[in-house]
């Protein structure tokens, strides 16, 4: 954690002290999310009860529509919970504190080079200009994109720009990593490739991850925990603790090993039910 | 969020080439077809003159405009050019007269277009007078600067300025106002403040589209530039013109015509030059 931004964190925010040890834990009461519609407001979400410990790999799943979107998106703090109360760190979640967002789409500055837009970010997370060379030779080279800082965005496949958006995500060093759905639009052999690849940087940071998708197997093979929601309004139909083991593991073997296979299956089962009671 | 069902892969694999046909290279009907319709119009003109229908002092023969270009771009017989002065001086006092009115007129349309874009209110505001404004005919507010402030430059390039400056700010404000809202979020998500997001996303996001205004914005102070020298509007093209037509001297008329025209595309084409080196990205995102 640079010292920088977690000053920055703690100065502006006029809240009450967090508890010790609570960065990068997530906490929901009762939380729900509506909004206007006619006749009646539409509630897109919960209530639901959630609390993330610190260093948890949280995989969000659920069929289109049920709210998982809008989960993170609170957790994010882009937007507040109509209902119950909602903490991370300890604290009400703001856009820029705490938090890393990767965007189902890569959401990269067209106007800035690859190297340019992880600048940006660091520059926003407070890292002196001289620092800023080295740390952003070092995020992209985290994300298997050394010596590209020079690259115009639309030079890149779109993995690639997925691989960018994440070193940018990184940079703010932030206790908590947020994905949306982030490899939905990829092909199938370049979306393992960064599944793998997240998953090791988040082990190896030790963030607390976000990470929202519909696929069961994405969810197996990512999370240390796994919550399927139900239809809209989006409820916690399965929470489950995943044990594989991950630290050695090569990842096809962990894709073929039969507990993973039994996973998969519980998960993708749970995933359908909950989308037919909206059917 | 939606989700769309495919985004479409960005970059990585370049388009595939138009295949080469034996038709002729691009280049050369790029620039072919455009001096075939000069030299049709030139004919056409030439016929239209000879078959004497409208009198000479209408319409006159191309040759006799030429010899009008000749006799204004340089001295014969002690005479020195149109009044005086030679025809590149009368456009290069044009175009200084247009440059300082577009400068000014953009710059402040630029900074209130920014306002307007992102403060609700300022918009609120503004937007009924800049519509008035742009729904006049310059030279329905130039006889007022005439009487406000005389017939030197002042009047002409305050008038320019006005031309330009709606087009700049109502671009510039409908760029801003369009700023895509996902560009802004991941800036926000970044821990942008409010300065850093218009800065580093909104003003460069606006761009593309401030820069079209800007050519809209020179287009237009531009064709006001025989409003603006109106009055004492000599050395100017605007005043060759107006002096020439007193005199029904429609040669003069036609070069002045002619040099406002070409001169405008000249600088059109340099205006989308700069624009391709400002905002490479244009298209792309």
């Amino acid at each position: 954690m640079s010292s920088r931004a977690e000053q920055d964190l703690t100065e502006q925010t006029a809240q009450p002290e967090p508890r010790p040890g609570a960065e990068g834990s997530i906490s929901a009461d009762g939380v729900g999310h509506s909004y206007p519609g006619r006749p009646e407001r539409v509630q897109a979400l919960g209530p639901l009860d959630l609390h993330v410990r610190p260093g948890e790999f949280l995989v969000l799943v659920g069929a289109s529509g049920c709210g998982k979107s809008t989960l993170l998106r609170l957790i994010a703090g882009f937007e507040r919970p109509t209902d119950g109360t909602l903490t991370v760190s300890g604290r009400v979640p703001e856009p820029g504190r705490g938090a890393g967002v990767v965007f189902q789409q890569p959401r990269l500055f067209p106007w800035r080079s690859v190297g340019g837009n992880v600048d940006l970010a660091l520059k926003y997370a407070g890292v002196e200009k001289a620092d800023r060379a080295v740390a952003r030779e070092g995020l992209l080279e985290r994300v298997g994109l050394g010596g590209t800082a020079d690259r115009r965005i639309w030079e890149i496949s779109g993995g690639q720009q997925q691989r960018v958006a994440i070193a940018r995500a990184l940079a703010a060093r932030t206790p908590l990593l947020l994905l949306d759905e982030p490899f939905a639009a990829l092909d199938a052999l370049t979306r393992e490739r960064l599944q793998e690849d997240v998953r090791s940087v988040s082990h190896e940071t030790g963030r607390t991850s976000v990470f929202v998708t519909h696929s069961a197997d994405e969810a197996v093979f990512l999370g240390s925990r796994i919550v399927v929601l139900t239809a809209r309004p989006g409820r916690i139909a399965l929470d489950l603790t995943v044990d594989l083991p991950r630290s050695g593991v090569d990842p096809d073997e962990l894709r073929g090993s039969p507990e993973y296979a039994e996973l998969r299956a519980q998960v993708g089962h749970a995933v359908k039910e909950s989308a037919a009671v909206r059917a | 969020m939606s989700t769309p069902a495919h985004a479409p892969p960005a970059g990585g694999v370049a388009a595939p080439r138009e295949p080469r046909r034996s038709r002729p290279p691009a280049r050369l009907r790029k620039i072919l077809l455009p001096v075939l319709s000069l030299v049709v119009f030139l004919v056409v003109w030439q016929i239209v003159a000879a078959t004497g229908v409208w009198n000479e002092t209408f319409v006159p023969y191309p040759s006799t405009v030429w010899d009008a270009f000749v006799a204004v771009s340089t001295t014969q017989d002690g005479t020195r050019g149109y009044q005086g002065y030679l025809l590149w001086e009368h456009l290069y006092m044009t175009l200084r007269r247009v440059l300082a009115g577009v400068v000014l007129g953009v710059a402040v349309g630029v900074v209130v277009g920014l306002a307007m874009g992102t403060v609700p209110w300022v918009r609120r505001v503004l937007e009924p007078w800049l519509t008035f404004l742009r729904a006049l005919p310059p030279l329905a507010y130039f006889f007022l600067l005439v009487i406000w402030l005389g017939i030197d430059e002042a009047p002409k390039i305050t008038l320019l300025a006005l031309a330009a400056f709606p087009p700049a700010a109502v671009a510039t404000t409908a760029a801003v106002a369009a700023a895509p809202v996902g560009l802004v979020e991941a800036a926000r998500a970044l821990g942008a403040k409010p300065g850093q997001v218009i800065r580093d996303v909104i003003v460069p996001a606006a761009l593309p589209e401030t820069f079209t205004g800007i050519r809209l914005a020179v287009g237009i102070a531009y064709s006001s530039v025989v409003a603006a020298e109106l009055f004492n509007g000599i050395p100017g093209i605007g005043g060759m013109v107006k002096d020439a037509s007193n005199y029904n001297n429609t040669p003069v008329v036609l070069v002045g015509i002619a040099a406002i025209g070409i001169s405008g595309l000249v600088i059109d084409g340099l205006l989308q030059a700069a624009e391709r080196r400002a905002v490479p990205w244009r298209g792309r995102a």
